[in-house]
Parts: structure tokens; sequence; C-alpha cells
């Protein structure tokens, strides 16, 4: 990382061309908050989270399987994006194969206790449970609490 | 192709309904800047992308931006379940429960109907990407707004998640256009459009 640079800032260049918009290069993966706290605030770089009149999301969404895997499965996502943008960065992919690692075996628990997240999870089903409640968009307050 | 996940990016749990609210955020479902003209945009705009850098961006940015029009869907319908005609009279609901009765339909929170004109496909490079960079500062600024009306957690939690999706996603297109311009005349960035030339 450049000296004069810490992770809230990234570089431009000296002299740009005019008539041109430039945004500052995300210069690392680092810092970067653990799973949980990527999730609730929605991103995995503190660099990057600048929340709308302090409002600042602080819960834990991890507590259950399918929240611990949203958590991997964001995290991935967001290194997928810095890597589109930084491609030769190793140390970006180097973390991005060890959470598809880690977000693989919670897909799996997940699967095996609650059903199918898509049609390839059947292969571990003894029957199509595709069609099992709930789905994404049902939540019931009074049956989940 | 895409493959459907059976599950949301990020939690959507709404104890209390809420048609009043709902009225004001179907506009990130269906509005001039919500998250099906986002996705349509992107997906779109992807076909002509010079680079390959850039044609991966586009595929997954639009690829979330659908995950996003399901979470924004999922409040709505949360928001709207149950409603008696009394409350539905009380929340000024009349005109979208007549239309639609429950139902999830993308539209703005004027009640015009979603529109391609809201978006553009301009097959240029730096004009597309420009577009996108203002396209998640609009969606910022709704979610701004979202946020300055909505009192319930619940609800403000995912708003608060979504905005600040718009600003990584805003990072990401400055970052794309940066690479984009290392490839391109820096005497010149607009001497040909590689999209087309």
């Amino acid at each position: 990382m450049d000296n004069n640079c810490d992770y809230k800032n990234g570089k431009l260049p000296e002299c740009a061309p005019l008539a041109m918009a430039y945004v500052p290069m995300q210069d690392s993966v680092k810092p970067y908050y653990n799973s949980s706290q990527a999730l609730s605030k929605g991103t995995l770089f503190p660099g990057l989270d600048l929340p709308f009149m302090n409002m600042i999301n602080t819960g834990d969404l991890t507590g259950t399987p399918l929240g611990e895997l949203m958590a991997l499965d964001f995290v991935a996502h967001e290194l997928v994006l810095y890597l589109d943008t930084h491609s030769d960065d190793s140390e970006a992919f180097d973390m991005l194969k060890s959470i598809l690692q880690l977000a693989q075996t919670a897909n799996e628990k997940y699967v095996k206790l609650y059903g199918p997240l898509n049609k390839a999870d059947l292969l571990k089903s003894n029957s199509f449970t595709w069609l099992k409640n709930p789905w994404p968009w049902d939540y019931d307050a009074k049956s989940e609490g | 192709m895409f493959v459907y996940e059976k599950k949301l990016q990020y939690p959507v749990k709404i104890k209390n309904p809420n048609p009043a609210l709902a009225k004001f955020i179907i506009s990130q479902y269906g509005g001039p800047d919500g998250e099906l003209g986002a996705s349509l945009r992107y997906l779109s705009q992807r076909y002509t992308m010079p680079y390959p850098e850039l044609k991966g961006l586009l595929t997954d940015i639009g690829t979330e931006e659908l995950g996003h029009l399901e979470m924004v869907g999922t409040i709505v319908y949360q928001l709207t379940r149950n409603m008696t005609p009394e409350e539905i009279k009380k929340a000024g609901y009349e005109a979208y429960f007549v239309d639609h009765t429950a139902g999830v339909f993308p539209q703005f929170a004027s009640g015009t109907p979603w529109t391609a004109a809201t978006m553009q496909v301009k097959g240029d490079v730096i004009t597309d990407l420009h577009e996108n960079m203002a396209a998640e500062q609009k969606a910022r600024s709704t979610y701004d707004n979202i946020l300055r009306l909505s009192d319930d957690p619940d609800v403000n939690n995912v708003i608060k998640f979504l905005r600040e999706r718009e600003v990584v996603h805003y990072q990401r297109f400055g970052e794309g256009l940066r690479n984009t311009l290392e490839k391109l005349d820096s005497k010149n960035f607009y001497a040909v459009n590689p999209s087309f030339d």
C-alpha cells in the first residue's frame, strides 16, 4: 500500500487528461471485516463503508445455518467484484478460494437440514423437496420468532 | 443462463405489515432508479463491452441487482400481507390495491409502471460506464430518502444494506472506467468507440 494513502483513500494519476472522470483505485483487500460484520454492513471493506446519517447496522445475522451461509456467500461475492477490477491481486484470489471452501461446507450443512438451495442439491434428496416451504420471501413472525 | 438460489442475499423479516411504507418502497422495485432497471441496464449493456473485465463486472453486478429486486419485492410483499379494507384505506393504499390487490407490481412510487425509458444502453463503453455510475448514485439517493421516511427497523436494516451496495458498485464501475482508460489513447479518449470501431 502507498505510504501516502490509508485504506479510506486510493491512487489517482498525478496528471490526468481533461474531460474524464476519475475514481481512485482501491489499493488492497486489506483491511476487511469478518463475514458477520460484512453482511450486516453491506460491504466487506471498511474503506467503502459510508453510511447515511450515521445509520449503522450492528446486529449479527449469522446465528443460523442460513445466516452463516449468507455471510460467506456475500464475502465471496464482494471478493469477486473486487477481482473483476483487480484481476492480478493474488492475495484477494487466495482469500476468495478459502471463503468458497467455507461457503461450500456451510451450504452442505444448510441443505442437509432444510433442503435444496438449487436443483443440483436434489442429488442429496430422497424426494422432490424443491417445493418445500418456506420460500425466500416467506416470513412468519409467529412461527419463527 | 441463470441458476436460481432459493435464498435471499440478505434476510428480510418484517414483523409488522405497513402498506404506507410499501407505497414508496415499491419505487426501488420498478421505479426510475430501482433494481429492475439496474439489473436490465447492466445485463443488457454487457454484450457490447469490449474487455473481459467489463463483461465480468456487468454480469456480476447485474446478477446481484436481480437479487436486490427479489429483496425489495420481499419487503413490499411482507409489508402488505393480511391487510384489512380499513387498514388499506387508513394507509391511503386504495389506488394500488384496486389495481393489484396485494400483488407486487413494478411501478414508480408515483404509480407509473416500470419503463425502459428510465435506463440507457448506449453501446459506447465510456458512456455506459458513466450511466452506471450515475445510476448507482440515483439509487443511493433513493435509499437515503426511504431512510428519511421509514421508522421501521426491520425495513431500515435491509434498506441500509441495499444502500451500501450502491456505494460499492459505484467504486467498482469507477475502477472499471479506470481500467478501460488504460487501454485507450490518453491523448484523446474519445478518438474511437472501442465497443464499435
